[in-house]
């Protein structure tokens, strides 16, 4: 049961949660290369907020591309 | 092509299946070595790069070398080339087969099983897992499926074959394999963002695209339903060891349980065989299979 609600939310929500984790994580690690950024404390809401609106999308439209 | 009752007796199918079989013997050693080969060189990777002894984007580079010589090792388990129907070394297939699919992050019991009804319903657009690749208008539209994951219909096939209780049985064996998959990736990448990136997701996904055109779309591009129609011989220009001799995978169809590295002398030995069936191309096929021995056939 747990496993198929798990699988269940996996199929729905895969696609933002690896944008958030995923995308969110190399977006975060490649700002925090810029100076100018880096500095800033809140440059990991600007990534990990562009990779679930990514992922979000990506659940809209049933696809990545 | 001709009918069965049209053909020799000395070009039966019965002779053609004893000729296969002789080629169908060997312990595949070489598929060994590369499946666990190429895995335990991916997993050195990572201590490698994280120390700082590799620099990430050569890293990236023999991690996508990897990912390209990942299928075929499991492919060859998936048809049992291994254990070669001997009970005791079964376990040999599970483990090449399991251990070489890390790379691209593949559950191996699905594959098997997917791979299993593409064999036996090649080109059937309901039935055939692999219908999707094959069946594309581009090479770009592949690549594009490949990369959106959107030619792994799983659950519409788990669906078509709910029931047939080895497959649905194969399915529930790989959800803890597929879920670790699926978690891995995103517990990794959160402690080693670039390097869960470039040494395991982008080379699983360059591995698969790599995988899927020349295994699916190209050898069945344009083919249709029928054990000497359902998959062509075809042209490249890269030798055939850059991409796994897949100009041969006609011969992999009519008897899967010739090794790989057997193939170009099962095919020079069946080449009459596939004459005297007129199968398109068959007569071009050159009698000693060479680096590109197909390089000149326009199907």
């Amino acid at each position: 049961m747990l496993v198929e609600n798990l699988l269940n939310h996996i199929s729905c929500w895969g696609k933002f949660w690896f944008g958030l984790i995923f995308l969110g994580s190399i977006f975060n690690e490649t700002l925090e290369k810029f100076d100018i950024l880096s500095n800033s404390s809140y440059v990991w809401v600007l990534a990990f907020g562009s990779g679930a609106l990514i992922g979000l999308i990506a659940k809209i439209r049933g696809a990545w591309l | 092509m001709k009918e069965s009752s049209e053909i020799a007796a000395e070009f039966s199918f019965e002779k053609e299946k004893a000729i296969a079989k002789s080629f169908s013997q060997r312990f595949q050693w070489e598929m060994i070595l590369i499946g666990l080969g190429q895995a335990a060189i991916w997993l050195s990777l990572w201590p490698l790069v994280l120390s700082g002894f590799l620099d990430l984007w050569a890293g990236f580079f023999i991690a996508c070398l990897c990912a390209c010589f990942a299928y075929l090792p499991s492919h060859e388990a998936q048809h049992g080339n291994y254990s070669r129907g001997n009970p005791k070394l079964r376990w040999l297939d599970s483990l090449v087969g399991h251990i070489t699919l890390i790379t691209l992050k593949f559950p191996y019991h699905i594959l098997r099983i997917t791979h299993m009804k593409h064999h036996a319903y090649t080109n059937d657009p309901v039935k055939d897992p692999d219908y999707k690749n094959a069946h594309n208008t581009s090479v770009l539209k592949v690549l594009k499926n490949v990369l959106d994951g959107s030619t792994l219909q799983f659950d519409k096939y788990l669906e078509v074959f709910q029931n047939d209780k080895a497959f649905v049985n194969a399915f529930h064996q790989a959800i803890p394999i597929a879920l670790f998959y699926k978690f891995a990736p995103l517990v990794l990448v959160i402690i080693f963002p670039f390097e869960t990136l470039l040494l395991w997701w982008l080379p699983a996904k360059i591995g698969s695209v790599y995988t899927t055109v020349f295994f699916s779309y190209y050898p069945h591009l344009g083919t249709s339903i029928g054990r000497y129609q359902n998959t062509r011989f075809w042209s490249h220009w890269m030798p055939r060891y850059l991409n796994h001799s897949m100009q041969l995978h006609f011969i992999h169809h009519l008897h899967p349980s010739i090794g790989h590295y057997d193939e170009p002398k099962a095919i020079e030995a069946l080449k009459p065989f596939l004459i005297a069936r007129a199968v398109p191309g068959a007569n071009e096929i050159p009698d000693r299979v060479t680096a590109n021995p197909i390089m000149r056939l326009k199907i």
